[in-house]
Formats: structure tokens, sequence, C-alpha cells
């Protein structure tokens, strides 16, 4: 049982996360503002927070910078400004996962889930995957096992198709850097392309639909419009 | 008093009297005169009886003899010179000027007939005579004749006949007889002069006519014949009226009926000097055609007409000349109305003028006076030294000088040509240095540096209120969303509860349809205020365009499966760079794909081609829509609109718009074609090859 603080000024947002996640397993603590958000803090032991920015009293950045002083639990914020600028301040400051107003339950839930699992189950698993088996290909808490060809991401398994598995296997092999459509078959295939280009297209759209809680903002396979695609490097 | 004065009928009366009373004045003083000179005798009655008559007749006769004797004088001195000296030769003929030898049998003597008659007395040609050299015998006559001893018996017996003989005057013209010759000729026009000759002579009275002068003092003589009183009373009377009148009109010219002061009319406009002029030509010119005229022989009826002409056209001229003069002095115009008064005035103004100009500080064309005229001034000083030699060179250093800062103001000048195009082209960050102009130029600095201040500061203002309105869309738009998050949430909560009732659930999936839209609307809302205030980052760089229509379609190709619409590419073999931002390029493209995939006919063929023609890049994305397309290209354009002007489906209709502005923000151009329910979108953007 994991416990969740959901804090924003508005209850009946609140209330319904509370449905959402109370369905997924989760125990519920609820906040209406920063201060009363740190209080909470203070008295129950908690595995993740959802912070509202915008609140009354003390808001959501700050809230978030009292938090990080002597807490390392992961932070969701929850935003109606979906301005670059506010998703970079926000995850500057300490949080680790960014949501925007009006949300999608399910992205919410997804995201919840995953820090979920990286901040408690994932730390673990991590440790017993890499004991096991020497190659490991990995970044962030994607990884994918070339013996068992087996992809986890936040340690949860994902089922590709043996293209889409080559495709991120080359990619995450050359983690970090871009390639074009016509790099990719050429190495993934061996061959010179025909015209094939927007298979790859397609094949890599379904890779991120996937591997990532929104496909629309990836985080590990990155479109570089113009350019070509590539996996993130993440430590 | 005032009818008086401004009566015209009562001028006009004047102004046709004055001449009146002047003839009668005139004419009673020429009465007075001639009374005083033949006293008792009143003037003669008959010409023939007049000294004038008798002086003129005698004139005749001695003109001719002193002819005569003038010529025989001259031979007589040229026989003596031809005798004395032999080198002396003379072609000249040896005869008498006027006359030329004529035979005639019946006298013994040589006869000379008068073939010109060089006197010009009036009478000379009316008179008959034969003048008879008493020392050679020889006649001069201008008598036709066979018979010449004959015509001198006829000469003394016709009625009005003067001979001479030997100191004897014969005559019965009372006025040039034996004794009254001797008083009315001066002793070079005596009878003295017939000394040594015999004449013979006579006129016909009825040729006779009186001369013209004579005529003028009969006629006045005839008028006062029998009033002898009458001038005596004439004379003070008229010229009292003439006073009178001549006062009256001086007083009262000018004056008009029911104008104040003095009335100036069109003669008194022209110059002073020039009316003068003409009049007093006008006068003269009347005043030597009477005179000629009198003593010229035109004929006497004539004659009086003429003078009543002359001397009514020069009264006339008269009385214009004074009047305007006194008109002009009342209306204290006179000085004024001179023209050497107006060109003094004329002169004096302009020298002024110029004078101020040049002394104006303020005046713009004060420098360029003083420099042009210093120009050709020192021009001329130095072109009239110029024989010297260094003169000249001086004055071709001077020019060269002159080009040089003519050139120098130029490029002055262009400089601040140069920052009003920039402001006019809309780039209003230009600064003059007003330092290094002067004059004028400075000023036009300072005013374009004032003017391009003033548009940086209103374009920041416009870019700054569209930057409010954006932060305005942004923030209520945030406020929008935080309702509309619990709305999103609910009706989901909603969808997942066990609900039996069909009806619930399909208000329920209406909700969920308009909360979503609600939700796109908002996030396009905030998107499109951001695009076309300009208040977008771009991270301009090289990028594929192919690539990334193959990734868009990577993107959309499931989408536009389930729709059934097949794509048709054409691509060029080799990749096609451009330069834009490509996250936002992306926008453009997934905007038109996510369009097609909305409004596009299910089952039809989507065209893109790609090519690149010379310096350009050409993308055209061809479908057919779904809906009628009843509008035009523009309108589709315009935010908020959509193709078939309805809300009821997917979209908010921004999207066009937003894919126009981000392409325009990005150097591209984006332009929409309908044709029918052909939809075609044109992007063009500058290859990078």
């Amino acid at each position: 049982m994991y416990n969740i603080l959901v804090v924003d000024d508005d209850k009946e947002i609140v209330n319904a996360i509370e449905i959402y996640l109370s369905q997924e397993g989760y125990h519920i603590i609820k906040a209406y503002d920063g201060e009363e958000a740190l209080e909470k803090l203070k008295e129950n032991e908690i595995h993740l927070i959802i912070l509202d920015i915008m609140m009354p009293n003390k808001d959501g950045i700050e809230t978030l910078q009292e938090i990080r002083k002597d807490k390392t639990i992961p932070v969701i914020m929850l935003s109606a400004k979906s301005e670059d600028y506010d998703k970079i301040s926000g995850l500057n400051t300490g949080a680790d996962d960014y949501v925007t107003k009006p949300f999608n339950p399910l992205e919410l839930i997804a995201r919840v889930k995953s820090n979920i699992r990286r901040y408690v189950d994932f730390n673990h698993a991590m440790v017993k995957n890499e004991t096991k088996t020497g190659k490991v290909l990995r970044t962030g808490t994607l990884e994918m096992n070339d013996e068992t060809k087996k992809v986890m991401v936040d340690g949860k398994e994902i089922k590709l198709t043996a293209t889409e598995y080559n495709i991120l296997k080359f990619l995450l092999e050359n983690k970090g850097k871009v390639y074009s459509i016509e790099q990719i078959y050429e190495n993934v295939w061996n061959e010179e392309s025909y015209g094939a280009e927007n298979i790859i297209a397609v094949h890599i759209r379904h890779i991120r639909e996937k591997i990532e809680i929104n496909p629309k903002d990836p985080k590990y396979l990155k479109v570089i419009w113009g350019i070509g695609y590539k996996v993130e490097d993440i430590s | 008093m005032e009818n008086i004065k401004e009566s015209i009928l009562l001028k006009f009366l004047c102004y046709l009297l004055i001449p009146i009373m002047i003839f009668i004045l005139t004419i009673s003083i020429i009465d007075v005169s001639i009374t005083s000179q033949y006293g008792e005798m009143k003037g003669p009655e008959e010409y023939i009886e007049t000294e004038e008559f008798g002086r003129e007749y005698l004139l005749t006769l001695i003109y001719n003899v002193r002819d005569i004797r003038r010529d025989k004088n001259r031979m007589q001195i040229k026989a003596e010179s031809e005798n004395t000296s032999e080198t002396y030769e003379t072609t000249e003929e040896t005869s008498y000027d006027n006359y030329s030898e004529i035979e005639d049998e019946s006298y013994e003597y040589p006869v000379y007939y008068e073939v010109i008659n060089y006197n010009n007395t009036m009478i000379s040609q009316y008179i008959n005579y034969i003048i008879i050299d008493k020392e050679n015998g020889n006649m001069f006559t201008n008598i036709k004749s066979n018979n010449y001893p004959e015509e001198i018996n006829k000469l003394k017996s016709e009625k009005t006949n003067w001979s001479y003989q030997d100191g004897n005057v014969t005559t019965n013209i009372n006025t040039i007889n034996q004794e009254s010759t001797k008083y009315i000729t001066s002793p070079s026009y005596s009878i003295d002069n017939f000394e040594g000759y015999e004449v013979y002579s006579n006129i016909d009275p009825s040729t006779l006519s009186y001369s013209n002068s004579l005529y003028v003092q009969q006629t006045v003589y005839n008028i006062f014949k029998g009033h002898e009183n009458l001038p005596t009373y004439l004379i003070p009377l008229s010229a009292i009226s003439i006073i009178i009148m001549v006062i009256y009109l001086i007083w009262a010219t000018g004056h008009e009926k029911g104008k104040e002061g003095i009335q100036l009319n069109s003669i008194d406009k022209i110059s002073y000097e020039i009316i003068t002029f003409v009049i007093i030509f006008v006068i003269g010119m009347m005043m030597s055609f009477a005179i000629a005229s009198i003593e010229s022989q035109i004929p006497q009826k004539i004659l009086m007409s003429v003078f009543l002409l002359c001397y009514l056209i020069g009264y006339a001229c008269l009385a214009v000349w004074v009047s305007t003069t006194i008109r002009r002095l009342k209306a204290k115009q006179f000085i004024r109305s001179f023209l050497t008064y107006k060109i003094c005035r004329w002169i004096k103004v302009t020298v002024q003028k110029i004078f101020r100009k040049v002394t104006d500080k303020e005046n713009a064309n004060r420098k360029i006076t003083i420099i042009y005229w210093g120009f050709v001034f020192i021009s001329v000083i130095l072109a009239c030294t110029m024989w010297s030699g260094i003169g000249l060179l001086i004055l071709i250093a001077f020019w060269i000088w002159t080009y040089y800062k003519l050139i120098q103001y130029n490029k002055k000048l262009q400089k601040i040509n140069e920052a009003l195009r920039n402001i006019y082209e809309g780039n209003p960050n230009v600064k003059l240095n007003e330092e290094e102009l002067e004059g004028t130029l400075k000023i036009m600095a300072k005013y374009i540096n004032d003017i391009a201040g003033g548009f940086t500061n209103a374009i920041e203002q416009s870019l700054k209120s569209e930057r409010l309105k954006t932060e305005l869309i942004t923030n209520v738009s945030h406020d929008i969303k935080t309702p509309l998050t619990s709305i999103i949430n609910y009706v989901d909560l909603l969808k997942k509860e066990d609900i039996q009732n069909a009806q619930i659930e399909q208000y329920i999936a209406i909700l969920d349809k308009k909360s979503q839209r609600l939700k796109k609307l908002i996030e396009d809302l905030v998107e499109a205020s951001k695009v076309s205030s300009g208040n977008v980052k771009l991270n301009m760089e090289i990028i594929n365009l192919k690539e990334l229509l193959n990734q868009t379609v990577g993107e959309f190709e499931d989408k536009l499966e389930k729709k059934n619409l097949k794509l048709e590419m054409d691509l060029p073999k080799e990749n096609v760079m451009i330069k834009a931002d490509n996250r936002y390029l992306y926008r453009v493209i997934e905007n038109v794909f996510s369009n097609i995939s909305k409004y596009a006919l299910e089952g039809s063929r989507v065209y893109i081609q790609l090519q690149e023609q010379k310096e350009e890049v050409i993308l055209e994305i061809k479908n057919i829509s779904k809906d009628k397309l009843n509008i035009s290209a523009e309108e589709l354009m315009q935010r908020f609109v959509r193709g078939d002007k309805s809300r009821y489906t997917e979209g908010s209709g921004l999207g066009l718009s937003i894919a126009e502005s981000l392409t325009e923000m990005q150097g591209g151009k984006f332009n929409i074609e309908i044709d029918g329910d052909l939809f075609k979108v044109v992007i063009k953007w500058k290859s990078e090859r």
C-alpha cells in the first residue's frame, strides 16, 4: 500500500484523482494548499506527491523547494500552464514529472505508476537484472536485455515485434545520436532503402506508443522533425 | 450743396459750355484785336483790297526781277573772267535759270519765257507779267503770245493791273500805288528793286480767294458785324463764366452720387506720366494741325471744320487731363499714380524684400541666396581679373572648391535620404548623427531621429499590447482549464459507472466529446494567439523536408488508414533542405495532415508532391473535401472559420490559420487553393541546397 499526497486547491480535482488512484490500490492523502501539504508530509509516510502549481498560501514551486530540502520522493507537477517555460521551471526545481491540465486520467495513472515503480520497486529490480545478465542496453528506466530479448520500461515488460525490437536496439545501442529513416533502414536491414521510408516512421510510432506514457510527448524515443530519431541518453 | 456737387448733369453742362465760352472769348478777343488794328475800317471786305494781297503781289514781281538781275550779273562776271583768264574753264551754260528763250518776230529783242517759278508766294501763279530789261531790251514773261508789244498794252488796260516805268507806278490796286508802297514795304522790298526794268502786270480777281488766316479774321469780323460793342461785354462775361465753371468742376469732380469720398475712374488708374505724355502729344498734334491748316491752302469750308475738330479734340484731352489731375490730387493719389513712383516703390520693396530675406535667419532661402549670389559675385570678380592668368587659375580653383562643397552637401543629403528610406521600408532603427550636419540638414536629421524614435516606440507599444493580449488569453485559458479538468475527469468517471439507461450513456458520450473539443479549442486558442503575436521563439536550423514528410506520414498512417485515404507520394530522390524551426514546421505539416484526416472524403486519394524548382521548394498537398467548400480560400484561412462554415465537427478551425502564421514566421509561404471539391495546400520555402 503506497501513500500518495494529492495537493490542489480545487477540491473536485483532488477528489477525482482520489477516485482514480484508489481504484488502482493507492492510499490518498489530500491537501488543499502548500502549507497543508508540508504538514501532511510530516505526519505521514508518503511515496509520491501530485502537486498543483497555482495554489493559495504557498504555491507548488515553493512547496516543492521545501520538500526537496530533505526528501527525494517523486513529485508529479500538475498545472494548467502548458508553456515549455513552465514545464522546464517545474522540472528544474526538482519535479520528476509534469502533467498539464486538463489531463487524461489514464496518463496520470500511468505516470503515477511509473514513478512509484521507479522510486520503490525498480531500484531493487535493476540491481537484480544487472547481476543476472551481462548484456543489457539501458537508458533511464528503459532497458533491453538482448539475450532474453526482453524490453522493460519502469520495470514493466513491453512486447515488441521483431522489427520494432531491431529498430529500438539499433537506436539504444547508439543512444543520444540522431539517425535518419534512411540510416535506420540501412543499418537495421543492411540494405538500401527503396522508398520504404514511411514504414520505418510507422514502426517508430508503434514503438513509441508501446514504451511511452504519452507518445506525443515521448521521454525515451524522441522525434527530431526533419532530421531523424534518437533514443534519449538518460543516466 | 451735396446735390450740386454730385450732379452729373451739371458737370456735363459745364464740360459742354466751357469750350463754347472759350470759343466766344477767343473770337471776341480776335475781334477786338482786329478792330484795334484796322481802326474804323473795321477789317477788309475783299481780299484784293487788303494789304496782304498788295504785299504778296508786289513781292511776286520783286522776286522775279531779282532773279533776272542775279542771273544777268552772273553772266557778266563769267564773260569777264573768260576774257581775263584763259585757264578758267566752265561748262555752265550762260542763260537765265528760270527762263528759256523763245522766238517772236514782233519784238526786236530776245524774249524769255518763264519755265520755272521758284517764288512761292500764294498768288504768283495768278499774276501775268512782262518785265523788260531797259539796258538790253530783253523781255521776260509768263504769257504766251505772238505779239508781245500788243500784250503790254493789254496788261495796262486790264482791271487789276500794276506797272512800273522809270520809277513811276501806275496801278488801280490802292494798297500798292505810288504812295502806299512807301508804307507797306520794308526798304529791301521797295519799288527801288525795279530800277532799270519796266514791269507790266495784272491779275484776274476772280481767280483769287482769301488766304485762310484772312478768312478766319474775316469770319470773326462778320460775326460781330453790326454789333461792334458785343465783344466788350462778351469778354468779361465768358471769362467769368469760364472761371466759375472751372472752379465748380475743380470743386465737384470726383464726387459721385451716393458714394463717399473721391471716386476714381479707369483713366485715373493710368500712370500719370503716360496720360500726360499722351495728352500733350494729342494736344500738340491738334495745335500743329490747326496752325498748318490755316497756313495751307485747303478749302476754307473744310478748314473751319478741321479747325473746330482740332479744337474740340484738344479741349477734350485737356479737360480729361485736368480733371484726372484734380481727382488724383484730391484722392491723394497724385504722386502714387506716377509710373516713376511705382517703379521706385517696386525697386524699394524688392530691395527691402531681398534684404529682409537675406537678414532673416528663419528664412530657408537665406543661406542659398547668400551662397549662390556670393558664388556669382566672386565668379564675376575673378572673371574680370582673368586676363592676368593667375585670376583664371583662382577662378577654376574656386569652381572646383564649390563643386566639392556641393558634392559634400549632397552626400549628407543622401544620408538623410537613406534614413528616410529605412523608415519607409519599416526599419525605424535609424539614428543620424546630428553633430555631423549643420543648418537645415541638422534640423532635418533631428526630425528624422524623432520620427524614427516615435516609430520604434509605436512598434514596441503594439508588440507590447499584442503580448498583453496573449498573456490575457493564456491567463483566461488557465482559469478555464481548471474547471474543465474536473468536467473531463468526472465525465470519465461517469463513463466507468455501470449505467443501465442507454439514454444516459448517450448523454455522457456527448459530454465526453464536447469536453474534449473544448479542451482542444482552448489549446489552439492559446497557440494561435501566441503565434499571431509573434510570441514564439524560433530555433532555425537546416532540416530535410523530405524526412519530415516521411515522419509525418508515419505519424498519421493509422488515422489516414482509418478513413481509407490513400497517399500518393511524389518525393524527389535527393534530400530537400530548408531552413526552419523543425518543431514548428512539423506543427504546420501536422495541421495540414490533421485537416486532411478530418475533412477529406473517405476512400479518396491524397496527393503529396514535393519539388525543388531553382531556389524554391514547393510542397503541394491535395485532397478531395468531404463537404462542399462553399467558401473562399481567404475566408478559410481566417481564424475560427472552417471549410463547412458549421461548427459541429471536430477541430477548432484554427489549424490552418496557425499553420499559415507559423510558415510565414519561418520565412515560408502558405497558400490554400480551392477548386470545386479539390482542396490544395501549397507551401513554398527557400531552398538551402
